[in-house]
């Protein structure tokens, strides 16, 4: 089973090599909009790289408007990853 | 003043070429006849296709561009945003001013991401296309992730004429100052490479592959050796406005345009006939009020196929007579296709300004077949004042611009 360390440690490098996002701004508690700077368009981007890094599907029940800070989508991640026993 | 009866001047130029970024550095890189078509080796890998080559744009560091304008732009967008900002500094704005026009246009729309897409659709996996991808290879991409980018918020139109493209978007600008449409406007073409070009104009007996081995000889417009075109790729634009917001601006004018015509090769769709393209020129000439003897200098569409050579020298006798001048800018860069007009008008601003005549690289031996007009093989010092310009595309698509030096 992944663990939650692994899940940030992924999701970090997959926003970070497509987002051009350095290391420093990738906490917890990072807004996606006002810290990281990421728009509408790059969050429906953002489930392809997920997907791609973590080998499941992250679009069904992936609403983007729940996701406010980064912690939101490691929870979400962590959620999917047990349902699917990953 | 009534904007039909105003001027329309050229304020900023702007070009991604073979020779890298810059207005100065593709005309310098002209003027010196820098080699720059090089081998490719995915035509290599096509022992069917017999051109092997293509002048392609140095890779670039483009990280200035902030990333989420970038993420939406191909090749050719990059090209068009570097060109389009050079344009703006030289007309003398850190941004684009309110109401700006914007005419750009392609041939296609990016191959590359096309295939990443199609590759998708083959495996069966298109959840992997992003909305990044998508919006790269819409037909008017460049000109819409540009005027995003760039804030351009005037009217954006992307005409799409194949190899005309360039030179119509400076037409279709030029007309929209004179409609009062617009007061100011970005206009041009831009393009990328992709070998499927180079393959697709082999196919058709229309590229140069008897020079494989001596790229820098491979395109050689007029010459009696040739056997067809050089694909390449880069981007011209140009900053067009009327004279009385130039003037009212204190902007420093580089180029007069002055008159513009477009017309339609209906007998074949890869073959033009030299009656088709002189009444081209000849409507440029009357639309522009200017006379035939006025004009210096015929900087030729001339991609170095045998028919489409033949053809527009053959026109050019007709409308000027043997002693009009008449030069190719192809066998230096090859064709850069859909920016090639307005790329190359680029060169015509600066032989105006600098009292030249760029030569026609390669041309060592003219084929009889070809019109006999006045052939520049050399570099020529000498005053110009009036300079035409012709595109014309695939298709039948014919443009014919004509520029002057500002008194």
């Amino acid at each position: 089973m992944i663990t939650r360390e692994e899940i940030i440690q992924k999701t970090n490098e997959a926003l970070s090599a497509e987002f051009e996002l350095s290391a420093e701004k990738l906490v917890p508690t990072a807004n996606f909009q006002t810290d990281l700077g990421l728009d509408s368009l790059d969050a429906v981007d953002m489930v392809v790289v997920l997907e791609q890094k973590f080998g499941f599907t992250l679009r069904q029940g992936y609403d983007i408007r729940s996701m406010v800070t980064l912690n939101d989508l490691y929870n979400f991640i962590e959620k999917l990853a047990r349902e699917n026993n990953k | 003043m009534d904007s039909a009866q105003n001027k329309i001047v050229i304020t900023g130029m702007g070009a991604v070429s073979p020779y890298g970024n810059g207005a100065d550095t593709f005309y310098n890189g002209l003027s010196e006849e820098k080699p720059c078509i090089g081998r490719v080796k995915e035509l290599d890998a096509l022992p069917m296709i017999k051109t092997k080559l293509a002048a392609k744009v140095p890779a670039l560091d483009y990280s200035f561009i902030p990333r989420r304008d970038r993420r939406s732009m191909s090749r050719m967008g990059l090209y068009a945003y570097t060109a389009a900002q050079e344009a703006l500094h030289q007309a003398g704005y850190e941004k684009a001013p309110e109401n700006l026009g914007f005419f750009m246009g392609s041939t296609l729309n990016s191959i590359s991401v096309w295939m990443e897409i199609t590759k998708y659709c083959h495996d069966k996996h298109l959840e992997l296309v992003k909305t990044s991808d998508f919006l790269q290879i819409m037909n008017h991409s460049p000109l819409a992730v540009v005027a995003q980018a760039l804030k351009i918020n005037g009217a954006c139109i992307g005409a799409s004429e194949a190899c005309a493209t360039g030179l119509l978007n400076m037409g279709l600008a030029y007309l929209a100052l004179k409609s009062g449409l617009v007061k100011q406007a970005l206009c041009g073409g831009t393009e990328e490479y992709h070998p499927l070009f180079s393959a697709c104009f082999d196919i058709m007996q229309a590229t140069s592959h008897n020079f494989n081995d001596s790229p820098d000889k491979a395109c050689r417009p007029f010459d009696k050796d040739r056997t067809g075109l050089i694909v390449a790729e880069g981007c011209g634009l140009m900053f067009m406005e009327t004279e009385q917001s130039a003037r009212e601006r204190g902007a420093t004018i580089l180029a007069e345009v002055l008159g513009f015509y477009t017309n339609t090769e209906t007998e074949n769709m890869a073959y033009p006939s030299a009656p088709t393209l002189q009444a081209c020129m000849e409507g440029a000439l009357k639309n522009a009020g200017v006379k035939a003897d006025e004009v210096d200098l015929l900087c030729a569409h001339a991609t170095g196929t045998i028919s489409g050579d033949m053809a527009e020298s053959q026109a050019a006798l007709a409308v000027f007579g043997p002693r009009i001048k008449v030069n190719s800018l192809k066998g230096h860069i090859g064709h850069t296709m859909g920016a090639s007009g307005s790329l190359e008008s680029i060169a015509c601003v600066e032989m105006m300004r600098r009292g030249e005549i760029l030569p026609t690289k390669n041309l060592q031996g003219v084929d009889a077949r070809c019109g006999a007009v006045s052939y520049v093989t050399a570099m020529e010092k000498r005053p110009l004042r009036t300079i035409l310009k012709n595109s014309f595309a695939i298709g039948g698509n014919n443009c014919s611009l004509l520029l002057r030096r500002p008194v």
